[in-house]
This record gives C-alpha cells, structure tokens and sequence, in this order.
C-alpha cells in the first residue's frame, strides 16, 4: 500500500521535478591536499566524498599483483550519521562489500590501467548523506577524484539510476522514490563512446521496459558528465589561476 | 529551478520521530490552464475558457467536504491547488482522491489543477509552530493571488473557505481576488443551481452530525492499516470482497477471497460472516480483512427457500457442512456508490431522539439502512431518493449519508426506471452542445458525402463487389454488411463490412470519452440509451442501401473446393451496400421460392431476372461457406445454449407491434457464423501485431462442480451429461431431449448456461496466453468487431486493427499501454455486467407492473402452466415459460403448514412434512401426500408481492398438481412480453390522463426506424450474454438456497 503517488497526472515528482530532470549538484575537486587526488560532490541531499590514492607500489598482498596493469583497490563505507536514524556501520558489511565490488569493476573499465603495471590503486568513496542513488553519486564523486589525482581515464565515468513508474522512466530516484517500491535500474556510462561500464538491477521488469530505461539512464548520464565536466573545467582554471600566481 | 529544503517530521517503522529532509524544487513556469495566460504557459490539455465571469479557487477544507458540489457541472472554472488534491488524498483515501482525479480528466467538466507548490512564487514554506490547516489556507490563498497576478488582473479569483478566521484575514489584502464562505459563494454566484444548494444543506447537516456523535459503541474498532497488512501477510487475516447475500441480509455475508489461497491454513473458499456485529459496518462491495474465528464456531449455510420478507429463522445448520467463518476487523477500501433509498411513511417513523434523523430503507436488500439528516421528511414520505453515505462510526448502529436529490415517488414507471439505472451506477445524460458540436451536420438540404481526400486512400469497393446487408425487418442501423464473390483466378472472397466508427469519433474526443464511460449502448424492456449520438448511429455510420459509406472491411481469398483461408485482407473501404435484405427474403430467395426485392423493382424485367439470379447465387455461396465454418467450428465443440430468442415485428409506422418467436432460419445462422469468423481473424491479427496490449475477449471454462446440479437433473430424467469439454457437452446435450417434452431440453440448455462463467474482455498482456480461449464459441482467440455503433469495445478493436495496418506499414502509432487497456477492459466489463443487470430488471419491472394490475384470484392470464426445474428442503424452483418467469414455490408455509393435494386436485394447507429426494419432494399430511418431481407441469398462480422500499415481486402459488390445460406453453413463449410492456404503458398512460406521456423514445424509434435490437445476430449474442448472466443472479438465489 504504497500511498504516495510518485509521478502526478500532471507529470510532477514528490519533490517538484519531472521525469527526466535531475537533482541538483554541486561538486568541488580537491578538497584534501593530502590525498593524490579528492572530491566532494552533492546530489540532491545525497552526498559524498571521494579520496583517492596512487598509483603506488602494491602494498599489503604482493601476491595480487598484476604484472600487465595496475589493481584496483576500492572501499565504499557511510557515515553513522548519513540517514535519519544514527546506525554505527561496521566495515566490511555485505551491503557495502557490494558496492566496493561494482565500483571497482567500473573502474577498471575506465581507467587506463595498462598504463601502470604491478602497482595499486586505491580509491575512498564514502557516503556523508544518503538520500537515493548512493551508488551513482559514489561513482560520480570517484570520476572526480580520479581526474583530480591525474589518473588517465577512456571518459569521464558518470552514473545515475532510474525509476519506472507509470511507464515512464524517472531519473536519479531520491530516497523515497526508491523506497517507493520502483523498479530501479542503476548504469554507469562513458559518455562519449556511449559504452556501458557498468549495469545494475535487482528489481522486476518487463523486458520490454528495459530498453526505454536503458535509454532514459544513458541520456540521464550524459547530463551528470556535462556537469563534472564543467566542474573540471572550473576546477582547471581556477588551479590554473593559482599556479599562474 | 530553485532548490530548497523542507523539513518533515515522520514517524519511523518503530513508532520513533524522526526527523526527514526532503527536497523540494521550485519553478518558475508552472502552466496556469487558463485561455487568458498572457505568459504563453505550457497549457496543453484542458484548458479553463476566458469568458467566465470570474475562477474559483476552492480552499482545502472546501474540497475535502463539499467535492461532491463542485463536481457539478454548472459550476465553472474551478482551480483545485495541489494542496487541496493532496490533503484529499491523504485525508479521504484513495477512493476519493480518483474521484478528484477522474474529475481533473473530465474534458466534459470545466476545472484545473494547478500545481501551486512547485510555482516559485506561489509557494510558502510552513512556518514554525503553523497549524497545519492555517498553513494549507495560506497556500491557497498565495495561489490565488499569484493567478490574480498572473492574468495580469483580468479574471477576478474568487477563493471559497469555511475558515471564518481566514475570511477576515484575507479578504481586504489584494483587490481581485475575494475570499468568501462556500454558501455565500453559492448564493451569490449560482443561485440558479438549485440542486448544489440542497446538495449543500444536506451535507452541511451530514457534518454537523458527525460533530455531535453520541460515544457508546456498537461495534469493535477496525484495525489500524499497517496491522491489517502484516495480518495479511503472515496469514492470520484474509483479504477479500464482502457480498452480502441478498436473501438473508441481516443475517449471511460472503467474503469472497481474491485468488489469494491461503497456504499457511490452507482454505481458498469463501469466508462466512454471520450476523451484522460480525460483519462490523462493512457494506456490501467493499475490500474487507476477515479473521477466522474458531473451528468450533463455523457453521454451515441455509439451503431453505427464505419468504421473501426477510424475517430471521433460527439457524438450521446442523445438518449442513460447516464451512469457514470469520468476523470483519478492517477494512481496506470502500466501495460506497449511490443508493437509492425510501423513505419511511410517517407511522412508522421512530421519533427517538431527533426527529430530523431517519433511517430511510435502501432499495437494495444488501445494503443496510442509512440514517441521513433532513427537514423534508414529511415532503418526501414514499419517494424515492439518492443518497450517499459519508461514514459509519464504530458508535453508530447504521451508516450516516446524505441525500443527494429526490428521484420522484415509489411505484411510478419512471421512478423505477431511474432506480435500476442509479442502481447500476448508469448515467446517460443526454448529449451535450460540445459533443453534439464534434458530429458532422447532416441535413435533407445538405446530404452528407464521402471527402474526395478519404475516397481516394480508402479501396473503393463500390463497383467491383456485390454488397448486402441481411437485418431484421425494418432496421436502419446497420452495422455489419456482406460481401462474396467468385475470383477471376479461381478461388471465392468472402467479405465482412463493418460500419467505420472510428472514422467519426476520433480518439480523445469528446464523443469518444462519452462513448468510453457509457461502453455500451443499454436497452431497457422499453427504451434504449444510445452509446452514440443519433446522427451516426442512424444515419452516418449505418450502412445503408444504396449510399456511399465508409466501411472497415475483412476480406478473404478462400479455397474455392475446400474453403481453406489463402489470404486475408484488412483495410478502410468505400462500400455502397445494393441490397438491404431482411432474414425472411433471403431465406425465401435461397429456398428458390418467389420473393420481390424492393431494389429491384423499378427495373425491367429482364435484368430484374438477371440482379435476382446473382443475388441468389451469392447468398448460396455465403450459406454453403457458414455452412463449412460452422461444421469447423462443431468439430471443435462449439455449444448452443439456449436463450429466449425473438423477433421485433414493425408495421408500417415502424412501431414495433409483436415479437415474433424465431423461427429458425438457417440464415440467421449464415449471419452470424460470417461475424463470428471476422471476429476471428480481427482477434487474430490484433492479437499477433500487438501480444501484449490488445484487446480479445475470453470465455474461461466453467467449474466443473457447477454442473453438479445440471447433472443431478438430467439423471432424473435418464441422461447423462458428459461436462469433461465443451465438445463432449454439446453433444450430451444435443442427446438429452425428451420426444414428449420440449421443454426439457430447454431447462437442461438453461442449466447449463448458469453452470457457464462469464465472457470478458481482456488485454492480451494481462493474461497468460492459454487463458484466450474462447470456451463457448471454441475459438482460441475472439474479440468483438462487428458492432462499433454499440459497443465501445469494437471501436477500440477497429483502433488497434488500424494500428497493426499501420505498423505493417512501418507506421507506429501511440497506443494504450497493457496496463491501461486492462483497465477499459474492467471498465467495459463492468458495463455490460450493469447494462445486463439493468435490462433483466426493467423486464422484471415490467413484469410485475404488469401483474399488479391484474386480479390473481379472477384474471385468466395470471394462471399459468409451470415446469419445476429444482428441489429444495421446503419448496420448488420452478420455470414458467409463457412469461419467461422463475421463481420459487413454497410448499411449506412459515407457519409449518405444507400443502397437499386432496384425490380432486384440489390443494389445502395443513400441518404435515415435508421430505425432500434427490428428484422429488413429497409432502404428506393427514389428508394424503403429495410427490412433486423434477420436470413436472404443474400450474401456478402469479400474483405480486409489493414492497414498499425494494422492487416488487412476482409470487407464485402451486395450485394444481397437473399441467394447465388451455396453456400451450411453447408456442408463443414472448409474445406476451411486449404485449406487457405495451399494456403497462397503456396503463401508465391512462393513470396519468395524459396521451403525449408516450415515452419518447418510441418516437424516435418511429422516427429513425431502428428497432430495439438492432440486428439478430447481436440480438442472440446479448440473449447468450444475457443467459450467461443469470448465471451470477441465479448462483446468488442458488447461494441462499444452497449449500
């Protein structure tokens, strides 16, 4: 008895947005001088911090080492106080164990890692606030810090989640759009090749609904990657401004 | 867009407060809706029109209370703010919020939503410590001014609230835009809508009521929601429909599980409610949770025939299986509509409390007496009312309601003709302007023609094929045409024309969106709602003979040796249809007797013998064709079933002056075989271009325990009725006839039929697909085609085929998605259930006007000759078939009397016994003993039970153990139908003293000629929906007396 009607007649979300508009966000790169490379971003009220350390020798485990690239080390945790109910979040929970794996496979398809044989990557990814598509907005965040850290990459990885209710598709749920029972669909894209790095649902759907989902989340991504670029682009000139100085 | 934050204070799972942020984003262009916009808002859809004198901008407490006002459609411009619609949704429920919606929808209905919460401008934040109402109130009020502002001044904004406070408050600040109380509103505004202000008195009573409830409780509280869902799930509670048996309402309820089996307790049966306290303030119809109550507290249903006046019996259920019983703790939605209730004569009025209370008595038994609120209880003593009811508090015996307006006096014909539509939830208000506006003008001056632009893209059929239509006599809209002829090539093409409906009422319009809540065109025993304005049905979309029309045809390239299908072909034409023949000359021309065709009369007699020899030929075709499809269709174990069939026999005015019993002719058959096979092909293309979003119609197998009693019945009469497959049914059935005794194979058909589930339309992408069958016509997929001008079914079918031509073109059109399709289906459904249930009730209606008239102890046609076609523990079941009547016959009275028949066949009543075997019942007393056994004639008196507050009743009384002789029941079994109805027109007529109160639809029955039915073959077709029918009405009068 879900009572909340998601998408109104008049085509409007819970939050005023319509179907296809994203929340807003806000991002900041560098914002720890110590790490290699850090960003700070906001999605809506979901917000996130990304550190991101290397390439370096393999530490810990020589025995991962890859002696064509470089391994991909991720850690995705959230704060005890990033939901409405303070809950202490031990490391290493299925939950988050689970999304360090999906974000590690995406970014080993992003990230050049021929390029740096036998050593590590590591990249923090933790969730301050969590109010919808913790997943997305953590890839979002890592493509920052990643840039940020000087780290070649194919394409900016930009993700985003989407909805289907009504037989429409919504884009980048918020919390009580996901909880809403939707289906949802999580995708993390290279924008300019249109290539998949990573797709992910554990929802029902009809198959004939995926496509236009499919559709809905590429076209939501290329709208997340013309913000972080902007925000890369500003971040340029500004350190650029500095530099000069 | 502006992003802002807002503060929410929610209740957590565990009960704890928690604090919630949620965004809220804020534009500045949000559409206003209003022709006036001077900002070139984005207003596609309804828009509010410019020449009001002023909108109105209802404030929340206004929409929650008085929605049921503002639904008028007199009143104009109104705009609901999305504060008012979310408050509705959460305060009254889902039910009432999609009738807010639905509103909103209504093209016909002049009113807006906007969505003042997302407008930069017109949006407040809640400051701290606000009530919540105070804040909604100056939400509403920034959303007036913000369209004051937006129309830049030039409509005045009227904002309606009940909150005295906010009147003073507000009303001096802003110049346009004026605050007001709801009655001053109406008073200055629409003092003309005489109906609203009643309407508004009545509910502003029904408020105050509720205020000043008194707090002893009569029932136990309903169970929060959330302890329902969890019930539910775990197991402890069921979920289900509760129907109210109709014979003991007081006492027995129904709750019928929706194909939730519970596994944990293993029941998928209905749950028994017994006794009003049980039951706890549901009504019938609505969504309820039921708790089962111990195993030692079941008990079983009554099987005896109850008299009718609904007095309790004591409980007589030892002898009976006791099944599940349960007791009501929540309930999930309601289900209230309209009811039509009486109110009671002033005697029996009890003055308890309050005289302005009364309990008035709703027409149907199933629903409980409601207490409403009114000071014109004297005025209204023996009238019949609609009213609604507004809530039932666990401290109240009865429901609360008010009323809604007054339908005239109990027992005229027009009173009762509204109950059975208001009942049905059928509204068919005349055409409006607008809808009548969308039709193309048609006039002696200026005859309608084809546009060149249409004749040039639709296949021109007009010279090359041999069009006919075959009807009733005298019909003038006519749907369906016939094409066949022999192909150059070898080979035979047979064609279906079917009226193109969908060429006149475009999708959306407003014609569409009447024609789509009608969804059917309704008949009455005596007159007949339209689904379509007249212009078309009689005129435009008929396809008449002799002038240009369009038409959407099937056509077939047949095998001309074994009539295989080589080809098909589906597409728009231009037909001209040469003949229009009626059933008894094409029958009269396919036997070679000698027969004038009306068409040809002007020609010489030469090419007159010419015409006539094709003509015949191709309906020797056409019959040789059905023939073979039939045949087909048999081998896969198509039924019969039987149904009362007649015909309407028109003199020369067109006044329908008898109906005809059908005589069978074999091209009533051809007829309909040819409609059949279009269906389909239609059914199959739909089916194939679109599998999850097109609609066919299905016929699910009956449950074989239905038959038990079909079965029980044959054997009483030495046949055995094999109800394994359709196939092995027919021909059972076609066995099962008695040389001496018509009548019985027409019972056991008639069981049969009841035994039947429904037809229903569905959406292919709603149900699995070995569910398509069509059990009764034994095709694997059918759907309704052939008739658009009455039904709305075949207008989305000739939708969907356009849009499989169009997509074979590589065209894609936009079509209604599964989900929405499944829900016209339902929608269309439930129609037909309520055009089928109006139809048998107006003919009972008819029926028992009829009889009131009449002496039953002197009059001669009240004595008549009955079969008993059923056994119960104190009665008999018995069918009359020269009125076409049911009925029960009691053989023991409530005094514990039975009646025997002395040695002269003279009957008394005396105290004795009653025993009942599986084919007969006996009753003995101290003057003998009387059998009566199934598929007797015994001959009964028919007399009428009136009733004040429900619909009268035909009683029947055995009063001779024989057949009647002067009866020869068969051979007129309906003629005396229509001689009824017009009899108790005739008697309406005279009560009144007034000639012209002839109803007026018999006028333009003379005037455009159709008749009632508008062709057989959809005549048989609503007669088997109709018999299909009585199945739910008669199960119902089989649950009461069953167990």
């Amino acid at each position: 008895m879900a009572g909340l009607e998601l998408l109104s007649d008049q085509g409007y979300r819970l939050d005023g947005r319509k179907a296809t508009e994203l929340r807003k966000v806000q991002a900041r790169m560098g914002v720890f001088a110590q790490a290699d490379g850090s960003a700070y971003i906001e999605q809506g009220n979901t917000k996130a911090l990304a550190v991101v350390y290397g390439p370096h020798e393999m530490r810990g485990s020589r025995s991962r080492t890859l002696h064509d690239r470089a391994v991909i080390n991720c850690q995705y945790s959230m704060a005890t106080f990033s939901t409405a109910e303070r809950k202490r979040r031990p490391h290493g929970d299925k939950k988050s164990t689970e999304m360090s794996l999906h974000l590690k496979q995406t970014f080993e398809a992003a990230i050049l890692t021929q390029l740096y044989p036998r050593s590590q990557i590591d990249i923090f990814v933790k969730i301050l606030q969590a109010d919808g598509g913790n997943y997305s907005v953590c890839v979002n965040a890592a493509t920052l810090a990643v840039i940020d850290a000087g780290i070649p990459m194919r394409d900016y990885v930009c993700a985003c989640t989407v909805g289907f209710v009504d037989e429409t598709p919504l884009a980048d749920l918020c919390y009580t759009e996901e909880n809403g029972g939707v289906s949802s669909l999580a995708l993390a894209l290279l924008p300019r090749g249109g290539q998949i790095a990573l797709l992910q649902m554990d929802a029902r759907l009809h198959q004939d609904h995926l496509e236009t989902m499919m559709e809905a989340a590429m076209i939501a991504c290329k709208g997340v990657s013309k913000v972080l670029d902007e925000v890369v682009r500003q971040h340029l000139q500004e350190a650029s401004a500095l530099s000069r100085d | 867009m502006i992003k802002t934050e807002r503060l929410l204070h929610l209740k957590s799972s565990r009960g704890r407060k928690v604090r919630v942020v949620r965004e809220h984003y804020l534009r500045e262009r949000v559409p206003c809706y209003s022709a006036l916009c001077q900002a070139d808002c984005d207003n596609d859809g309804k828009v509010l029109p410019g020449d009001l004198t002023h909108y109105v901008i209802p404030d929340v407490g206004i929409v929650l209370d008085f929605l049921e006002i503002l639904e008028f459609r007199e009143i104009q411009g109104i705009i609901f703010t999305q504060t008012a619609c979310q408050a509705v949704q959460h305060n009254k429920g889902r039910r009432q919020y999609n009738r807010l919606r639905n509103l909103l929808k209504d093209p016909r209905h002049d009113c807006v939503l906007f969505v003042n919460e997302f407008q930069k401008y017109s949006y407040c934040p809640r400051e701290k410590g606000e009530s919540q109402e105070k804040w909604q109130t100056r939400c509403v009020y920034s959303a007036a001014v913000w369209f004051y502002n937006h129309l830049a001044g030039l409509k005045d904004i009227v904002m309606v609230t009940d909150d005295s406070e906010a009147v003073a408050q507000y009303s001096s600040l802003n110049s346009g835009v004026y605050v007001i109380s709801m009655q001053e509103y109406l008073h200055s505004f629409w003092s003309d809508v005489n109906a609203a202000h009643e309407l508004y008195s009545s509910i502003v009573q029904a408020v105050q009521e509720r205020e000043s409830e008194g707090s002893e409780r009569e029932y136990q509280e309903h169970l929060p929601p959330e302890v329902l869902e969890a019930g539910i799930k775990c197991g402890r509670y069921m979920q289900g429909i509760l129907s109210v048996n109709k014979h003991r309402a007081q006492q027995e309820a129904l709750v019928t599980t929706q194909g939730f089996s519970n596994k944990s307790t293993g029941l998928s049966c209905d749950v028994l409610v017994l006794g009003v306290k049980n039951r706890n303030r549901a009504v019938h119809g609505d969504s309820v949770v039921v708790e089962l109550l111990p195993h030692s507290e079941w008990r079983g249903r009554t099987t005896a025939l109850t008299e009718a006046q609904g007095e309790e019996r004591s409980m007589e259920d030892q002898n009976n299986q006791p099944m599940p019983t349960g007791r009501v703790v929540g309930i999930l939605q309601r289900n209230w509509r309209d009811y039509v209730v009486t109110f009671p004569t002033r005697e029996t009025q009890t003055q308890s409390r309050n005289s302005q209370k009364i309990l008035t008595v709703p027409w149907d038994h199933r629903i409980p007496k409601i207490r409403i609120s009114t000071q014109q209880a004297d005025t209204l003593q023996d009238h019949r009312v609609v009213v609604r009811i507004d809530s039932w508090d666990s401290t109240s015996l009865y429901p609360n309601g008010h009323s809604v307006r007054v339908l005239g006096r109990a027992g005229e014909l027009e009173t009762e003709v509204q109950t059975i539509l208001i009942e049905n939830c059928i509204s068919v208000p005349p055409f409006s302007e607008a809808q009548l506006r969308e039709m193309p003008v048609v006039s002696p001056e200026r005859p309608w023609n084809p546009d060149p632009e249409q004749v040039t893209t639709r296949r021109d059929l007009r010279q090359t094929h041999l069009v006919f239509s075959i009807d009733p006599k005298g019909c003038e809209d006519v749907d369906d045409t016939l094409s066949v002829s022999r192909l150059p090539k070898g080979g035979l093409e047979l064609g279906v024309h079917i009226a193109d409906v969908t060429h006149f009422v475009k999708e959306g319009s407003l014609t569409d969106q009447e024609a789509r809540a009608r969804a059917t065109t309704y008949y009455l025993a005596d007159r007949r709602y339209d689904m379509l304005p007249e212009v078309l049905s009689a005129n435009l979309c008929s396809l008449l003979g002799g002038v240009d029309r369009y038409a959407m045809s099937v056509l077939w390239e047949l095998d001309s040796a074994s009539l295989e299908v080589r080809s098909v072909w589906f597409g728009r034409t231009l037909i001209r249809s040469s003949y229009q023949l009626h059933y008894e000359l094409a029958q009269a021309l396919l036997n070679g007797e000698d027969a004038t065709v009306p068409e040809l009369n002007q020609l010489n007699p030469e090419e007159q013998s010419q015409r006539l020899a094709e003509l015949t030929q191709a309906l020797e075709t056409l019959t040789h064709v059905a023939r073979h499809l039939r045949a087909q269709r048999d081998r896969g174990g198509a039924l019969e079933l039987e149904g009362v069939e007649v015909r309407a026999q028109l003199d020369s005015e067109k006044n329908i002056t008898a109906l005809v019993p059908r005589q069978p002719l074999e091209v009533h058959e051809t007829v309909a075989e040819c409609m059949i096979f279009a269906n389909h092909w239609v059914a199959r293309k739909i089916q194939e271009s679109f599998p999850h979003q097109a609609l066919l119609r299905h016929h699910p197998p009956p449950r074989q325990e239905f038959f038990s009693q079909l079965q029980e019945s044959a054997r009483a009469r030495g046949f055995t009725i094999d109800t394994r497959s359709n196939k092995s049914l027919a021909d059972s059935l076609e066995q099962a006839v008695d040389p001496q005794d018509p009548v019985v194979n027409r019972l056991l058909r008639m069981m049969a039929t009841q035994a039947m589930s429904q037809a229903m339309y569905f959406s292919t992408g709603a149900v699995p697909a070995d569910q398509y069958y069509h059990y009764g016509l034994a095709l694997d997929r059918y759907t309704h085609f052939t008739s658009p001008i009455r039904r709305y079914a075949d207008v989305i079918v000739h939708r969907l085929l356009m849009a499989a031509l169009d997509l074979d073109r590589g065209l894609s059109s936009t079509l209604a998605s599964n989900r929405e399709l499944e829900e016209t289906a339902q929608h269309i459904n439930n129609r037909n259930r309520a055009a089928q249930h109006a139809q048998r009730l107006s003919t009972e209606l008819f029926q028992c006007l009829f009889f009131r008239e009449r002496d039953p102890e002197s009059d001669p046609s009240c004595v008549s000759d009955a079969v008993i076609y059923a056994i119960r523990d104190n009665g008999l079941l018995v069918f009359v078939p020269q009125y076409g009547v049911k009925g029960p016959v009691y053989l023991r009275s409530r005094e514990g009397e039975v009646l025997t028949f002395g040695a002269d066949g003279h009957c008394e009543w005396s105290s004795g016994t009653v025993k009942k075997h599986s084919d007969h019942i006996t009753t003995s007393s101290l003057s003998g003993s009387t059998t009566f056994r199934l598929f007797q004639h015994i001959t009964v008196r028919i007399s009428v039970q009136s009733n004040r507050c429900h619909a009268d009743s035909l009683n029947l009384e055995v009063i001779q153990n024989a057949p009647h002789e002067t009866s020869n029941p068969d051979l007129v079994p309906t003629q005396s139908k229509v001689q009824l109805i017009q009899e108790v027109h005739r008697q309406a007529e005279e009560s009144l003293q007034k000639a012209s109160v002839k109803p007026k639809l018999s006028r333009e029955e003379r005037q455009y000629c159709q008749s009632k039915q508008p062709n057989l073959y959809s005549l048989l077709e609503e007669i088997r929906e109709l018999s299909l029918m009585d199945e739910e009405a008669s199960a119902k009068k089989l649950c009461a007396t069953t167990a």
